[in-house]
C-alpha cells in the first residue's frame, strides 16, 4: 500500500433540510483502486461532486497529500491533481477531440492569441495513445460514438491530472462502463491498472458488482447517504455486497406487494402492431384496468420510444392505439391527456417539474381545464385540491405556494405523482418514477403506485431498476432491439427471476 | 441554493424594486421641479401613461412565456394611423375594429411562432415591418390631423371625470382585465407554465401552442387599443408614434421585476414600472432636457432593471 493520498473526515452534504450525505470517513492510498457502491440516491455521486469541486461540502473536512483540501471548481480540483470522469458526458460536441482535451488549457499552444492546432493535435494524439486509443484527434466529438467519447473523456482527465500531480493523482470514474462494450471495458481496466501502477489512486463507481470485484482493492458501501461498510475486495462476493447495499434480503415488503391488485378483465388500452421507424416494430399488448405493466429492456431497446408514442410525443409510423375499444391518434401530449393518457416523465427536472411555479400550480396543471368554469379557475378550489394532495402524498413543504424546485427530489416526485393522479387520466405512464429519489420517499411512491391501481388506474411502468419493475408490476413485457421478446406474469408470491428476464433483454 | 441567505436579501430587494424606484423618481423630481406634483402635471402624466399601461400590460404576457414582441411599437403606430384616418368614417366604432385588427396581428405572430417553431424575436422583428409599412403607406406625408369637424368624436377620451382623464380609466380597466386573466384563468396559468418550463408543461398535457398564441393575441389587442388611444390623444394619425415605445414597454415590464426568461411576473408590477418610466420621462421633459436623451435614459433603466432581476434568480433558469 502506498502513501495516504486523500482523507475525508465526517464529510456530509445537505440541501435545505434534506441530508443526502452524512458523516463519511474515507482514506485513499496511492496505487489503490477504491470501489464505491450503493443504490441510486445512496450518495455516491454526491461525494464525488464534493471531491471533484462541483459542489461544496456542508460539514466535515477533507485532506489531500496531508494538507486541508477544498476545491472551488472542477478546474481548481484538476490543478490540484484530482479529476473526475462524469457520468453525464461533459465534452463539447461541436469541438474536436483535441480541442476538448485541452479545453481551458489552450494557453500553452497559443502565441499572440493564435493557436498552434498542429501541436495541440500531436499532443492530443499522445494523450490518446497513453490509453491505447487510436483515433484522429481533429475529429469532432459529435461524430464519434459514446464509447469513444467516454475514452476521450478519460484521456482528458488523465492528461490534466498527470500534468498537475504525476504519480499521486486521484481519478474519479463515475459509472464509466455503462456505455462501454465488453471489449472496451477490458481496455479501460488495463488503463485503470496502469494508472494504479504509476502510484495514482482511482475511485470506481459502478452498479455492476462483478466489475467492482474484479478491478478494486477496497470497497466502500453507501446506503441512504451513510457509509455502511468498508471491506477488502479480497474475500468479498456479490451476495455480501448486495446485502450491505440493500440492507435486507427480501424485497417483497418494500414494494408493498400485499397491496398489489389482481387486474380486472376490462381492457383499457390496446396497442396493435405499433411501430416507430428506427425505434421499435410490431409492438402489441393489452393493458387492463388496475394493472401495472412493466416494460423492460436495456437502453435503446425501444421502451422509451413506446412511451413517447403513447403520450403523444412522437407519431407512430404504423399500428393502432385503442382506448376502451376506440381507435385514437394524438398529435401532442395535450390530446393524449384528453384521451386519458398522461406520463410521469423520466427527467424530473427538465420534463416533470415546472420549476419556478408553485406546488399548487404544479399539481393542478394537468387538470385545470376540467376544474375551470368557462376557463375561470376558483382560487379557493385549486388551493383546497393542492392542500389535499400535499397531505395525501406526504409532501414535506412549508406551504403549497413554495416553488417546486425548492423541494428535494423525492418530494418533487410526489408532487408530480399528485399531478398525474389529479389529472383524472386512466392510463398513467411512469417513466423511472424513483430515479434519484431517496429510499424513504421510494416506499411512499410505491405506496402511491398501489393507490393508483386500487383507484382503477392502469399503469405502464419503466422501472429505475429491474428489481423495482418486477416488484411493482403484475405483468412484464421485455423488449430487445425494438421487438417484444418476452412476456412474464408477476403475481404476488410468484415473481419471475431477474435472470430469466435479463436473458430476454440481452 | 447553497448561499440561500445571500440571495434571499437580493431577491427581497427586487421584489420591492419598482416601489423603491417610484418613490425615488417622484421624490427627486418633486424636489428639483416645483411644479412636478401639481394636479395639472399629474393629469398630463396619466394621459401619457394610459396607452403605455395597455401596451406594456399586453407585452407582459409574451414575456411570461419567455418570448418578446419587438413589433409592438410598430403595431401601435399602425393602429394609431388606422384609427386616425378612419375615425372620421366609422366614428367610435373604430375602437372595436382596432381591437379586432390587433387580435389578427397577434394571431399572425402567434401562429408563426408556434407552428413554424421560430423564436419570437425573429418573427416579430420581421412582422414589425408589415405593421410599419401599413402605417407609413397610409400616411406618406408624415402625420395626418383628424379634421376639425370630426374632432368632437374623439374629444371625450381626454375629458376628465373627477379630475382624471377618461383614457386613464380605460387603461385601468384594461389592466384589471389582464390581471384577472393572468390570475384566474386556465390560459393565464398555462402561459406561466410555458415560460417556466415549456417541455414539462407540454408533457403535463397542456396545450402549450394555444397558450403561446393567446399571449400574442392579448398583446396584439392591447397594442391596438394603445394605438387607438394615441390617435385620440394626439388627435392625429402619427405613423412613427410607436417607434420608441417597444423599448419603453419592455423597460416597464423589466422594471416591474418580471423575469425576461419567463415564468413569473405580474401586470400589476408592470403597471408600477409604467408609472416609474412615465415619471422619469415627464420629469426630464419638464426640466427641458433634450428629448433625444429620453431613450438613452430608458435604455439605461432597462439594463439596470434586467441586471437586478437576473442576479437574483437567473441561476435557476440558466443552469439546468
Amino acid at each position: 500500500m502506498g502513501e495516504l493520498l486523500f482523507e475525508a473526515k465526517g464529510v456530509g452534504k445537505t440541501y435545505g433540510a434534506n441530508t443526502v450525505l452524512h458523516d463519511i470517513d474515507m482514506q485513499i492510498y496511492g496505487g489503490e483502486v477504491i470501489g464505491l457502491i450503493g443504490e441510486n440516491g445512496a450518495g455516491k455521486s454526491t461525494l464525488m461532486k464534493l471531491i471533484s469541486g462541483v459542489e461544496k461540502s456542508s460539514m466535515g473536512e477533507m485532506f489531500f497529500m496531508g494538507k486541508p483540501y477544498s476545491a472551488s471548481s472542477i478546474l481548481d480540483a484538476n490543478h490540484q491533481g484530482i479529476g473526475m470522469v462524469f457520468q453525464e458526458q461533459s465534452l463539447v460536441g461541436s469541438l474536436t477531440i483535441a480541442q476538448n482535451i485541452y479545453l481551458g488549457r489552450e494557453k500553452k499552444y497559443s502565441t499572440c492569441g493564435f493557436v498552434n492546432w498542429n501541436k495541440m493535435n500531436q499532443d492530443a494524439r499522445k494523450a490518446l495513445e497513453r490509453i491505447d486509443m487510436d483515433i484522429d484527434p481533429s475529429k469532432k466529438v459529435r461524430d464519434i460514438d459514446f464509447a469513444a467519447r467516454q475514452m476521450v473523456e478519460i484521456a482528458k482527465v488523465l492528461d490534466v491530472v498527470t500534468e498537475a500531480a504525476n504519480g499521486h493523482a486521484i481519478i474519479l470514474l463515475d459509472e464509466p462502463t455503462t456505455v462501454l462494450s465488453d471489449e472496451e471495458i477490458r481496455k479501460l481496466f488495463v488503463q485503470v491498472r496502469n494508472m494504479k501502477e504509476q502510484g495514482n489512486a482511482v475511485i470506481f463507481i459502478s452498479h455492476r458488482l462483478d466489475e467492482v470485484l474484479e478491478i478494486t482493492d477496497r470497497i466502500y458501501v453507501f446506503k441512504d447517504g451513510e457509509e455502511t461498510a468498508v471491506m477488502q475486495t479480497e474475500g468479498a462476493d456479490v451476495n455480501l455486497l448486495y446485502e450491505k447495499m440493500i440492507g435486507r434480503s427480501t424485497t417483497g415488503e418494500f414494494y408493498v406487494e400485499h397491496k398489489q391488485t389482481v387486474p380486472s378483465d376490462e381492457v383499457i388500452l390496446e396497442v396493435n402492431d405499433l411501430s416507430l421507424f428506427g425505434a421499435f416494430n410490431h409492438v402489441s399488448f393489452e393493458l387492463k384496468r388496475g394493472e401495472v405493466l412493466g416494460l423492460c429492456g436495456v437502453e435503446g431497446s425501444g421502451k422509451e420510444d413506446v412511451c413517447a408514442v403513447l403520450v403523444g410525443d412522437a407519431a407512430p409510423t404504423a399500428g393502432t392505439i385503442k382506448i376502451r375499444g376506440k381507435e385514437c391518434t394524438f398529435a401532442n401530449p395535450y390530446q393524449a391527456r384528453k384521451k386519458g393518457i398522461l406520463s410521469v416523465p423520466k427527467e424530473r427536472r427538465d420534463e416533470g417539474m415546472i420549476g419556478i411555479l408553485s406546488i399548487e400550480d404544479n399539481i393542478i396543471v394537468s387538470h385545470m381545464d376540467s376544474l375551470s368554469n368557462h376557463s375561470f379557475l376558483s382560487a379557493k378550489k385549486t388551493r383546497r385540491i393542492a392542500q389535499e394532495w400535499v397531505e395525501k402524498a406526504g409532501v414535506k413543504c412549508v406551504s403549497i405556494n413554495d416553488r417546486i424546485n425548492q423541494l428535494s427530489g423525492g418530494n418533487a416526485q410526489k408532487v408530480i405523482f399528485a399531478r398525474a393522479l389529479e389529472s383524472g387520466c386512466e392510463v398513467l405512464i411512469l417513466n423511472h418514477p424513483t430515479r434519484g429519489v431517496d429510499v424513504g420517499s421510494k416506499e411512499e411512491i410505491y405506496d402511491l403506485v398501489r393507490d393508483m391501481t386500487a383507484a382503477g388506474n392502469s399503469i405502464i411502468l419503466l422501472g429505475d431498476t429491474l428489481d423495482e419493475c418486477i416488484g411493482l408490476s403484475s405483468r412484464i413485457i421485455v423488449l430487445r432491439d425494438g421487438l417484444v421478446t418476452g412476456m412474464f406474469d408477476c403475481p404476488v408470491g410468484d415473481k419471475p427471476l431477474q435472470l430469466d428476464i435479463v436473458q430476454k433483454m440481452m | 441554493m447553497a448561499n440561500s441567505k445571500k440571495s434571499f436579501h437580493i431577491s427581497d430587494f427586487s421584489k420591492y424594486m419598482c416601489l423603491v424606484s417610484i418613490v425615488l423618481v417622484f421624490g427627486v423630481f418633486s424636489v428639483i421641479i416645483p411644479n412636478f406634483m401639481t394636479p395639472y402635471s399629474l393629469q398630463n402624466m396619466m394621459t401619457e401613461a394610459a396607452p403605455l399601461l395597455l401596451m406594456a400590460g399586453g407585452m407582459s404576457f409574451i414575456i411570461y412565456t419567455g418570448g418578446i414582441d419587438l413589433g409592438a411599437g410598430a403595431m401601435v403606430s399602425c393602429t394609431c394611423v388606422l384609427s386616425g384616418v378612419y375615425v372620421a368614417q366609422f366614428g367610435n366604432a373604430i375602437i372595436p375594429i382596432m381591437l379586432a385588427a390587433g387580435i389578427l396581428m397577434g394571431l399572425t405572430n402567434g401562429l408563426l411562432v408556434t407552428k413554424l417553431k421560430l423564436p419570437s424575436f425573429i418573427v416579430t422583428l420581421c412582422t414589425m415591418n408589415f405593421w410599419s409599412y401599413i402605417a407609413l403607406n397610409l400616411c406618406p406625408n408624415g402625420s395626418e390631423i383628424i379634421p376639425m369637424d370630426k374632432r368632437f368624436m374623439v374629444q371625450w377620451a381626454t375629458q376628465k371625470v373627477l379630475g382624471i382623464p377618461i383614457m386613464f380609466f380605460i387603461a385601468l380597466a384594461g389592466v384589471a382585465v389582464l390581471y384577472i386573466f393572468q390570475q384566474y384563468t386556465v390560459y393565464g396559468k398555462a402561459i406561466y407554465g410555458v415560460g417556466a418550463n415549456v417541455s414539462a408543461t407540454r408533457l403535463a398535457g397542456v396545450n402549450t401552442d394555444m397558450a403561446q398564441i393567446s399571449a400574442f393575441v392579448i398583446s396584439g389587442a392591447c397594442s391596438a387599443l394603445a394605438g387607438a388611444l394615441y390617435a385620440y390623444k394626439l388627435k392625429s394619425a402619427v405613423p412613427t408614434v410607436g417607434d420608441a415605445l417597444t423599448l419603453t414597454a419592455i423597460a416597464s415590464v423589466a422594471l416591474g421585476g418580471t423575469s425576461m426568461a419567463g415564468g413569473r411576473g405580474s401586470v400589476l408590477r408592470t403597471a408600477l414600472g409604467v408609472v416609474t418610466i412615465t415619471g422619469v420621462t415627464s420629469g426630464l421633459n419638464m426640466m427641458g432636457v433634450d428629448p433625444l436623451w429620453k431613450d438613452i435614459v430608458i435604455g439605461v433603466i432597462l439594463i439596470i432593471a434586467v441586471c437586478l432581476n437576473t442576479d437574483t434568480r437567473g441561476r435557476d433558469l440558466i443552469v439546468k
